[in-house]
């Protein structure tokens, strides 16, 4: 009898500790802006800070006779001058029209004030940020368009010429008959909401190192979420073949959505191509904030009828998002928002109409949450609004028209089976209901505190949406003689400091049966993996278990038939999903579903018009804890984001100017902010398309953090608050009405 | 950062000498918090930087209760609020100190570099004033002493002469039933530049209950931090009722010249000057030995 190749080991469900954890508390780990390389240049890049102009000439002359100084790039050195994760509608660099190597229809043209003018390379930092001064360029400005109305109005110029009428996308559903469900309805609550915009504010600031590698490559390290995109990106605008462009994630201070689009990547391969020496950059702060894109503020109009017991008949809803001049993920965000904008509810009579539209604000795109949140917050202010005007419990009102298994989406189609927010809502009020010990209300006690609770939930989609390809690769390489002595796991997945990498192991472990030291993971690099697809939309921990499972699972097959090493690739394949309908919505939109509900307890000082949250509750379906201690690391980082959403950021533009531009100005929670009691509430019921059951589950705890907020200040001061960030001043002005 | 000479003066009066022939383009460091900002950001430019930290008079910090307390220019807050006798004596100062910054800026940062940046948002200011502080200030021509209500005169400027520089910050020795306070309103908890601010003091008859003496002073109302003297003459003779504090509150919002910025619109800052200066006079009442019925 042969022994098992595979031992029963629990590592899957436990907290281990984070494989990078040491390498960051004493920082060893290399983060984009450690890295150095013998013979470095440094660059810097020239920002247009003017949100509408005509380019017509770049003089870098002056610049580029400053000893020190290495070169001088503009987009008219780019073979191919635009860039876009879904559209290639922006350009690298904005260069006079006519005069790049491949002209494009947009270019010529500043459209937004973090547009890229020209990068500067030279000996030390500081020559390029003195030469970069040095460099005169000749403006003709244009209308400057910083709202949605007013990019909407028949004589608005068109800002980009892809976007006739500034209309970037729209969609449209429509389910049953909206106006025979209106009329059977006994209540109707009709609003206008509005959220703003939002900076990712990680940790560490856009940099990157780009070189040429020992294969000949360009090679760039940087912090993004998706290696292969990022190389896909870099070659296009290079004019070069896939396998001459590499790129590299060392350690990532955070990304949320923020690294999905091209900063630094593409200039910095630039620079390394063309001057064969390793270049490198490091953004400030206020050039991070200008410099990537932001959450799209949004716009909606609300309609929602019920019969008096409570039954939705029918929903409307007009959405429109701020895209700024290109698309970077803004056709994919809106499709989002416009699925998830009625809620996770049964409505038999729905008709949505959404919009994107250009602005010269600064560019909208991927932000955890990825348009759920803003949807959310119409859908969950509308349905908490409904209850106060039934007389009935909020929550009684949802359990009546939650989605379950078998329910019709408002696309159409049923819900991916495994819809499991009944009990998510259910263990959410559970967990609430039991009293915990808050500190006090500090300061003085007296009429001027007011406490209230607020509930909320929602779904968004885990993994991509709407017929996008999706699939993520893994190889598996086992060593040994008689047994598997240690295993060799390659995955592309980017850890963007969620702890992914963790997980890979563990999912590893538990699949081979090998204690976690015996497996090393050679990750994030596009010369070493596949594929992974992005660290996006709460599905890197659901795709990759898969891959790494599949992957695992045949490297011991080939194990089993004496293959040494043993070396499996897989790539993991969900069911396909569908893109909408144009004219009805009709889709099978997404694979699957994350479900969320959130309690919050909040005092309000009425005097002061500030709010805090002293405890909030949040149930989250995972399927499986993969390691319970970064779900709970997910809740709590997530919950405090939100909130800086709901309450403090306020990303303020003026005239497509940011005014916020620095941390001083652009306030984010700190410490003395977050909830004093965040009950994170791990519910696993198994994904039936989940490897082990694992759900994707990262932006959920974002959610309806909002929306619960908002129905708390209701149920403390009887006032609705239909704008975001409900700052001190926005509040006090609602209280005084 | 721009590049400049960087000078570790050891005496008082070679950092005199320094400023006198430097003028403008001298200034003085002492925790760097607001000028190293300045400097980076190109706000500021200067050809020296005169680091006073070296100076023992500077770092002197002495409480007696007779003849009151005495800030060096360059004792950091940590210290003051570090010291459980000064603590005890000045509450109304400790609010100040402890909120500047977070917990690191308050190892840097001094009440006397918070002075002469004459920020019209300082926090230490209007509790300063409201505290009746005062500033000892020494040119060539020697010293001169400053009530600290007049030291600033505008955004980031102060009566500060060529070649004078500020030696400490003096508070009267604490009164029998008196008590002071500061409150600020920032839109998060901690870690922000103050949309309004507030100093009170108060001194009660031995009954405690009737006001002898009062002072109200306002950050971020106006272009320097605001005494308000009407606001606590007010009170003077009346006893002790939440209609005399409104009364006050009143006053003081009157005073206020608030504009509209990013932190907040003026109607939002007047209406959180009267808010705070209520609520900073409850509390300077009770600290200074007001019990309520």
């Amino acid at each position: 009898m042969t022994p098992p190749i595979i031992q029963a080991i629990m590592t899957v469900g436990t907290s281990l500790p984070r494989i990078d954890a040491l390498s960051k508390v004493t920082g060893e780990a290399h983060y984009p802006g450690d890295l150095v390389m013998p013979g470095m240049a440094h660059a810097k890049v020239l920002f247009a800070r003017r949100p509408h102009a005509r380019v017509i000439s770049i003089d870098a002359s002056a610049a580029r006779a400053m000893p020190g100084v290495l070169a001088v790039f503009t987009g008219a050195d780019l073979p191919v001058n635009e860039y876009g994760l879904v559209l290639f509608d922006a350009p690298v660099m904005v260069a006079p029209a006519a005069s790049a190597a491949t002209e494009t229809s947009f270019d010529g043209v500043v459209r937004h004030e973090g547009e890229k003018i020209a990068l500067i390379v030279a000996e030390t930092e500081k020559i390029a940020a003195r030469a970069r001064d040095l460099i005169t360029v000749i403006y003709e400005d244009m209308p400057v368009i910083a709202s949605i109305h007013d990019a909407v109005k028949p004589d608005a110029m068109q800002i980009h010429p892809h976007y006739a009428g500034n209309l970037m996308h729209e969609y449209r559903i429509r389910r049953g008959d909206i106006d025979a469900g209106f009329a059977g309805a006994d209540v109707i609550i009709e609003d206008t909401y509005f959220t703003g915009a939002q900076e990712h504010a990680y940790l560490q600031p856009e940099a990157g190192l780009a070189y040429v590698d020992e294969a000949g490559r360009i090679t760039v390290q940087v912090a993004g979420q998706w290696v292969h995109e990022d190389q896909e990106q870099i070659a296009h605008a290079l004019g070069l073949p896939k396998d001459q462009v590499r790129v590299i994630y060392p350690s990532i201070g955070g990304a949320f959505g923020g690294r999905e689009d091209m900063s630094v990547q593409i200039v910095l391969a630039l620079a390394a191509w063309k001057l064969n020496r390793p270049v490198k950059i490091i953004w400030t702060r206020e050039e991070s904030i200008i410099g990537h894109h932001k959450r799209h503020p949004m716009w909606a109009h609300a309609r929602l009828g019920a019969r008096r017991d409570g039954t939705l008949v029918a929903a409307e809803v007009t959405l429109i998002a701020d895209a700024g001049p290109y698309a970077y993920t803004t056709t994919k965000v809106l499709g989002n928002a416009t699925v998830m904008c009625v809620g996770p509810y049964v409505v038999p009579n729905v008709a949505i109409n959404s919009r994107a539209v250009v602005t010269n604000n600064i560019p909208s795109g991927a932000f955890r949450g990825f348009g759920a949140p803003q949807a959310l917050f119409v859908a969950e202010t509308q349905m908490n609004k409904l209850a106060a005007a039934l007389g009935v419990d909020a929550v009684a009102l949802r359990l009546k028209n939650l989605l379950r298994d078998g329910s019709i989406t408002v696309n159409n189609t049923p819900i991916p089976p495994g819809c499991t927010i009944t009990d998510v809502v259910q263990k959410c009020v559970a967990a609430a209901a039991v009293a915990v010990s808050a500190p006090a209300i500090s300061g003085q006690a007296g009429s001027r505190f007011v406490t209230g609770r607020g509930f909320a939930c929602g779904h968004k989609n885990i993994g991509f949406s709407f017929g996008a390809p999706e699939n993520c690769a893994a190889t598996v390489e086992l060593h040994g003689k008689t047994t598997v002595e240690r295993a060799v796991v390659y995955h592309a997945g980017a850890d963007c400091g969620q702890g992914a990498h963790t997980v890979f192991l563990q999912v590893a472990a538990e699949t081979l049966g090998l204690p976690i030291e015996k497996i090393t993971l050679v990750a994030s690099d596009t010369a070493t993996s596949g594929s992974s697809g992005s660290a996006s939309a709460s599905r890197l921990t659901f795709m990759a278990s898969h891959s790494i499972v599949g992957a695992a699972r045949a490297a011991l097959d080939k194990w089993r038939e004496g293959e040494r090493p043993a070396v499996a690739h897989f790539v993991y394949r969900p069911r396909a999903t569908t893109p909408m309908d144009p004219i009805t919505g009709e889709a099978d939109p997404n694979i699957t579903y994350g479900y969320v509900a959130q309690s919050a307890d909040i005092v309000i000082d009425r005097e002061t018009g500030q709010f805090h949250v002293r405890r909030l509750v949040c149930a989250d379906d995972v399927g499986r804890a993969v390691n319970p201690q970064q779900v709970v690391g997910q809740i709590e980082g997530g919950v405090v984001q939100a909130l800086g959403w709901t309450g403090l950021e306020n990303f303020a533009q003026r005239n497509g100017k940011v005014l916020s531009q620095h941390f001083s100005t652009y306030l984010i929670p700190s410490v003395f902010d977050v909830p004093d009691v965040v009950d994170s509430v791990l519910v696993e019921n198994p994904d039936p398309h989940g490897a082990m059951g694992i759900r994707g589950m990262a932006e959920m705890p974002f959610l309806v953090v909002a929306p619960a907020v908002v129905a708390a200040i209701h149920d403390a001061t009887g006032v609705w608050i239909n704008e975001l960030p409900i700052t001190p001043e926005r509040l006090r002005a609602a209280l005084q009405k | 950062m721009q590049a400049f000479e960087y000078i570790p003066a050891t005496t008082v009066k070679e950092a005199i000498a320094i400023l006198a022939r430097e003028g403008e383009q001298a200034r003085v460091l002492s925790g760097g918090t607001d000028l190293i900002v300045q400097l980076r950001e190109g706000r500021r430019k200067v050809r020296a930087v005169i680091d006073i930290k070296q100076i023992p008079e500077v770092n002197e910090l002495s409480y007696d209760p007779a003849t009151g307390l005495q800030i060096g220019a360059a004792v950091p807050c940590y210290r003051i609020y570090g010291s459980p006798a000064i603590a005890a004596a000045y509450p109304g100062l400790i609010d100040a100190v402890s909120l500047i910054g977070g917990v690191q800026i308050q190892g840097r940062a001094t009440l006397g570099g918070n002075l002469c940046n004459s920020s019209p948002a300082a926090d230490s200011i209007p509790a300063l004033i409201a505290h009746q502080a005062s500033a000892l200030v020494m040119g060539e021509n020697g010293e001169r002493r400053i009530p600290i209500e007049e030291f600033c005169i505008a955004p980031g400027r102060t009566q500060l002469q060529r070649g004078e520089i500020l030696l400490s910050i003096h508070i009267p020795p604490v009164s029998p039933y008196s008590g002071g306070a500061y409150l600020r309103f920032i839109p998060r908890n901690e870690m922000d530049i103050a949309v309004v601010g507030v100093g009170a003091w108060v001194a009660l008859d031995q009954s405690g209950t009737t006001i002898t003496a009062a002072r109200i002073a306002l950050g971020a109302v106006a272009p320097t931090p605001l005494y308000v003297p009407e606001s606590g003459a007010g009170l003077i003779g009346k006893l002790v009722s939440s209609e005399t504090v409104a009364e006050a509150a009143t006053i003081a919002q009157a005073a206020a010249r608030p504009i509209t910025d990013m932190r907040g619109s003026a109607q939002q800052r007047s209406h959180l000057v009267g808010v705070l200066t209520r609520r900073a006079l409850h509390i300077a009442l009770k600290r200074a030995g007001y019990k309520s019925a």
